[in-house]
């Protein structure tokens, strides 16, 4: 009489298991014909990272957050803290991407707008819906631009596998983006790596190092969940908000 | 980067040393190419693809792209110069692209007046603006448009099941072949809505949505917000090349429909860098691979373009 639960339990074993194995191994996850995890799709974070990457209560632009980095505030060198607070003091003036300007690796990444991701088996192309910012992450063995110092909006991203990990070197930045509607910032010397990995077939978790010897005193990360829009409508609308300035100008009428 | 390749583009001196800036990173292959724009290009003929297919299905266009005759000065005399150019010996018209223009036969626009007035008069102030709308827009870094961007820089086509995406130097294009409907037609756009799909060797792409704030050229010719383009990409089988046609309707602007007709020539690894046509860098670790950095222009602070200037913006502009 004993057999019924046993068997019960088994099976949950079994199914708890195979859930388990499936984060994992990550099976049932999209795949390209390489056997390489298959990101395609459009992507976007329900978490409040661009309001303020740090831990904050409710304020009057932003809405509560517990933080998305590991830890409760980011190494600033004393001088930059300095740079940061003052950044947050103009933060509603000016937050560069209050003119639609390429915001940045990692900051595209949890801006919500939705990006959408096209992959072939040699690069990714991350298409953000936000401004005109398109990023190609190369997978085929290529290695950061000989010459250096060219500045990088975007950074210039190399990525390469780690069993089913993307795992992304990011170098040669620009100096002029923001990490966060907060005033958070680096130097040109911001190097990144991202680590994106399917949770399951709609959930990336994406994972940024950052380094800056400038400006922080150590390498931190940051940890967000990409979830696939799946809405019946969804696509990505160009917003090219840089125009919005100007566009009322064009084309000729006729009077 | 600090310095886009695209904002160089028409500040002719900045041009020189960015581009022999990328020249010195490519010291195996010759740093420019003889490449001369062309005065006639070849029919292709639509029918069967007969050349290499996609894992998917579709002809494999891949690759970096440019038209062969000229840039965006001048929409139906393509080698004829911007308006308020310095005088030059052109010589006679035959001698020079004939127009984009291929229906009508005249080469000419078929505007109906107040829309000719128009154009004429963003003509004669393209080379002194005395109005915001006698800008270029793309001299203010706004994207280039349908069709315009096909005679900007050369692109980069990038395909995918479901999409052919189009890499411009200013804006990018995703073409839907997913059979998925167009927008609501009150959302109009720079790059408008593309739904496509592929006859063959043609790529046949329905775009709507077109803002018609991107002009086509410094001639100022136009469209208006509801003009429909059935756009045909037209491959030879050998790869080598397409031509891009395009039948434009819109009866708000034009008395009859009309046809544009644009060259394509594929650049490849096998060709000289051109620091207009071809802006590319071998890959560092695999210099077999040529690619294209990233593209940034407002950034910059400052547009660009032959008489018009741009206008750096330094303060907000979304709520958002």
């Amino acid at each position: 009489m004993i057999s019924t639960p046993h068997r019960l339990s088994a099976a949950l074993v079994l199914m708890l298991l195979t859930a388990v194995g499936n984060a994992e191994t990550g099976t049932g996850i999209p795949r390209l014909a390489n056997g390489k995890p298959d990101f395609s799709g459009i992507w976007q974070t329900t978490s409040p990272a661009d309001y303020d990457l740090e831990p904050h209560g409710p304020r009057r632009d932003a809405p509560p957050g517990a933080g998305v980095i590991d830890g409760k505030s980011i190494p600033y060198k004393p001088e930059a803290l300095e740079r940061r607070k003052q950044n947050f003091s103009v933060r509603t003036t000016n937050d560069p991407r209050l003119k639609c300007w390429t915001l940045g690796v990692p900051r595209s990444v949890y801006y919500p707008e939705p990006f959408q991701i096209l992959q072939r088996e040699r690069d990714l192309t991350l298409l953000h819906q936000f401004g005109h910012q398109v990023r190609t992450i190369h997978t085929n063995g290529t290695q950061h631009p000989v010459e250096k110092g060219q500045e990088f909006w975007l950074g210039d991203s190399r990525g390469k596998w780690e069993g089913d990990t993307l795992v992304v070197d990011v170098a040669d930045f620009h100096d002029e983006t923001w990490l966060d509607r907060a005033g958070n910032f680096h130097s040109v010397d911001l190097h990144v790596v991202e680590r994106w990995k399917y949770l399951d077939a709609n959930t990336i978790e994406y994972r940024a190092t950052l380094e800056d010897p400038q400006v922080f005193t150590r390498p931190w990360s940051l940890t967000v969940n990409l979830h696939r829009n799946r809405d019946k409508n969804a696509q990505i609308i160009e917003d090219y908000c840089f125009t919005l300035d100007y566009d009322q100008h064009y084309p000729p009428r006729k009077n | 980067m600090r310095i886009s390749i695209s904002t160089t583009g028409a500040l002719l001196g900045t041009l020189l040393v960015v581009g022999s800036a990328v020249a010195e990173t490519t010291p195996t292959r010759p740093p420019r190419s003889s490449w001369k724009n062309e005065t006639s290009y070849p029919a292709i003929a639509e029918g069967k693809w007969t050349g290499k297919r996609r894992a998917d299905g579709q002809p494999d266009i891949e690759g970096h792209w440019s038209n062969t005759i000229a840039n965006h000065n001048n929409w139906t005399d393509p080698q004829g110069g911007a308006p308020g150019d310095n005088p030059r010996e052109l010589g006679p018209r035959e001698s020079r692209a004939p127009s984009r223009v291929t229906d009508p036969a005249d080469g000419q626009l078929p505007y109906q007046p107040w829309a000719r007035a128009k154009q004429q008069e963003f003509a004669a102030h393209f080379a002194n603006p005395t109005e915001p709308r006698f800008i270029e827009p793309l001299a203010r870094c706004a994207p280039a448009g349908v069709p315009k961007s096909f005679t900007w820089h050369g692109y980069e086509i990038r395909q995918y099941p479901g999409y052919v995406f189009l890499l411009f130097g200013s804006g990018s294009r995703l073409i839907h072949l997913d059979g998925k409907p167009h927008l609501a037609d009150n959302i109009k756009l720079w790059n408008a809505d593309s739904r496509g799909h592929w006859e063959g060797n043609t790529l046949v792409v329905d775009v709507r949505n077109n803002n018609g704030k991107a002009l086509l050229g410094r001639t100022g010719d136009f469209i208006s917000e509801n003009a429909v383009i059935e756009e045909r990409y037209v491959f030879a089988n050998d790869g080598k090349r397409f031509n891009y046609v395009a039948r434009v309707t819109d009866p708000e602007v034009f008395t009859r429909p009309w046809t544009a007709t644009i060259p394509m020539k594929h650049w490849t690894e096998k060709d000289p860098i051109h620091n207009w046509h071809y802006e590319v860098v071998p890959a560092n670790g695999r210099p077999e691979i040529d690619e294209k950095y990233e593209q940034t222009c407002v950034e910059n602070n400052a547009g660009f373009g032959g008489g018009a200037v741009g206008v750096p913006r330094t303060d907000a502009i979304i709520q958002r």
